[in-house]
């Protein structure tokens, strides 16, 4: 048992250090996709958040529930919901965006939107007021203050940029109905992991899961560095 | 000559009244020492006059600025430097924290080099100028804050108790400054509880008092000062 592992173990390493073109392709599909939605979502999300904390206006409360609410969705629901947008009948079939990269890219913004608007939004939430007082009574403008803030909150925020990054790479549900796991295309990390369990081959599967295990790795201690730097603040 | 005009003026805080303004003015070359309890509503006042709360009722307008960009939606922010109380400081080096405000100034950057280098003297930062920002004490936070406005060379400024945290050797200091910006004509207005090192700068005083703000000479005792009529003072106004 245990010498079916281990050299299960050095298929995957192998497939990952031969630079197998399949692994490779699924990876970089897989953080392609990723990598956009998150770049897209970002500075709006970072605004809204922004926006939620500091704003008073009505329907405030509201818009907090459903953000907080939709962070919780299960992924499979939302690619049901982008699924049914951007199929032929759909409101959105006359991008034929269905079984592609873009479809994949909405799917995954709509899942990483809620949780960088409510983790930003508990940042700045959480920032001493008298940094955007004393920013704006020194002449900052309204958008050089937000950028103070965010480099005030540069640890918080960047988890949550991490935190949403993580949601939207490991995610099966929304990519599989979405995407549609086709080679070389739309095929992803973690639909590549469920199609190569599904069909036996483990190898290719720990690889791939190898890879994302080293990424979380890599993100972590990042982030952990980084809060470690961070010393309490004594106002 | 700037001017800061606060015409109409109620200010709640929840359901509780602070204070009522007929008319009251901030004007360049004055220097007005604010008094008042605690709870009185002195922070709220500057706060109002600086363009960081927006009063219950009434209008505050600015006159004697440049004008501002478009895009500029709140015509206060900016015109009056606000000094908190516990002043806040930018994550970083004390030099940045000096920094931060060059890039909002209309001085020249040479300028404002020498005036940030001469701040650094003037408050004897020099030997601290690389440390994190975070790690000074109470009274060179304050000094810190203080030099940061001076460099900027504000119309008009307004401390809040300025000296709280403070030595008489850092009071000194801060004293140097403020006697400098004096002379270049800001408008201050300077809130203390006690007669501190900055009041004998004073020639105002505006007492808040029974939710009225009572305008009087800075030489008057202010708790035995009348309200006066609007016609003698440009300051005062009250209920």
């Amino acid at each position: 048992m245990n010498e079916g592992w281990l050299a299960l173990l050095q298929q995957a390493l192998s497939l990952l250090f031969s630079l197998d073109p399949e692994v490779w392709s699924i990876v970089s599909v897989s953080f392609s996709v990723s990598f956009a939605a998150l770049v897209i979502t970002l500075l709006p999300s970072l605004i809204l958040g922004f926006v939620l904390a500091f704003g008073r206006f009505p329907g405030r409360w509201l818009i907090t529930n459903l953000i907080q609410t939709l962070q919780s969705i299960p992924t499979v629901v939302i690619g049901l919901l982008v699924y049914l947008m951007l199929t032929r009948m759909g409101p959105l079939g006359d991008l034929k965006w269905l079984f592609t990269q873009k479809g994949m890219i909405l799917g995954q913004m709509l899942i990483c939107a809620p949780v960088l608007i409510a983790m930003s939004q508990a940042a700045f939430t959480s920032v001493d007021r008298r940094a955007w007082e004393t920013s704006r009574t020194l002449g900052a403008s309204w958008l050089r203050s937000i950028w103070t803030l965010c480099r005030e909150l540069k640890v918080p925020l960047l988890m949550a940029i991490v935190a949403g990054f993580s949601r939207i790479l490991t995610e099966v549900g929304c990519s599989m109905m979405v995407g549609g796991n086709i080679a070389d295309v739309t095929r992803n990390i973690p639909t590549a992991i469920a199609l190569e369990t599904s069909k036996g081959d483990f190898s290719q599967a720990i690889a791939l899961g190898l890879v994302l295990l080293i990424l979380s790795l890599v993100l972590n201690f990042t982030l952990g560095i980084l809060r470690g730097k961070a010393e309490p603040r004594s106002h | 000559m700037a001017n800061l005009i606060a015409k109409n003026i109620e200010m709640y805080f929840d359901d509780r009244q602070l204070f009522t303004i007929d008319r009251l003015q901030l004007s360049e070359g004055k220097t007005i020492h604010l008094q008042g309890d605690n709870g009185s509503g002195k922070t709220s006042l500057m706060k109002l006059l600086a363009g960081l709360l927006k009063p219950s009722r009434g209008t505050i307008t600015a006159e004697g600025f440049a004008p501002l960009p478009w895009w500029r939606s709140n015509p206060l922010l900016g015109k009056a430097v606000y000094l908190h109380q516990h002043p806040y400081l930018f994550d970083g080096s004390v030099e940045y924290n000096l920094r931060y405000p060059h890039a909002f100034s209309a001085m020249s950057a040479s300028d404002l080099n020498k005036r940030t280098l001469a701040a650094i003297e003037m408050a004897q930062l020099t030997h601290l100028c690389q440390q994190a920002a975070s790690s000074l004490s109470g009274g060179e936070r304050q000094r810190l804050a203080i030099a940061r406005a001076w460099i900027m060379r504000p119309k008009l400024l307004m401390l809040d108790e300025p000296t709280s945290n403070m030595d008489k050797y850092s009071q000194q200091l801060v004293l140097t400054m403020i006697s400098e910006l004096q002379e270049f004509g800001t408008g201050m207005l300077i809130s203390s509880h006690q007669a501190c090192v900055l009041t004998s700068l004073c020639n105002q005083t505006w007492m808040i008092k029974d939710r009225a703000i009572i305008s009087s000479p800075a030489s008057v005792n202010p708790s035995h000062t009348a309200p006066i009529n609007i016609q003698d003072s440009q300051y005062v106004i009250a209920n």
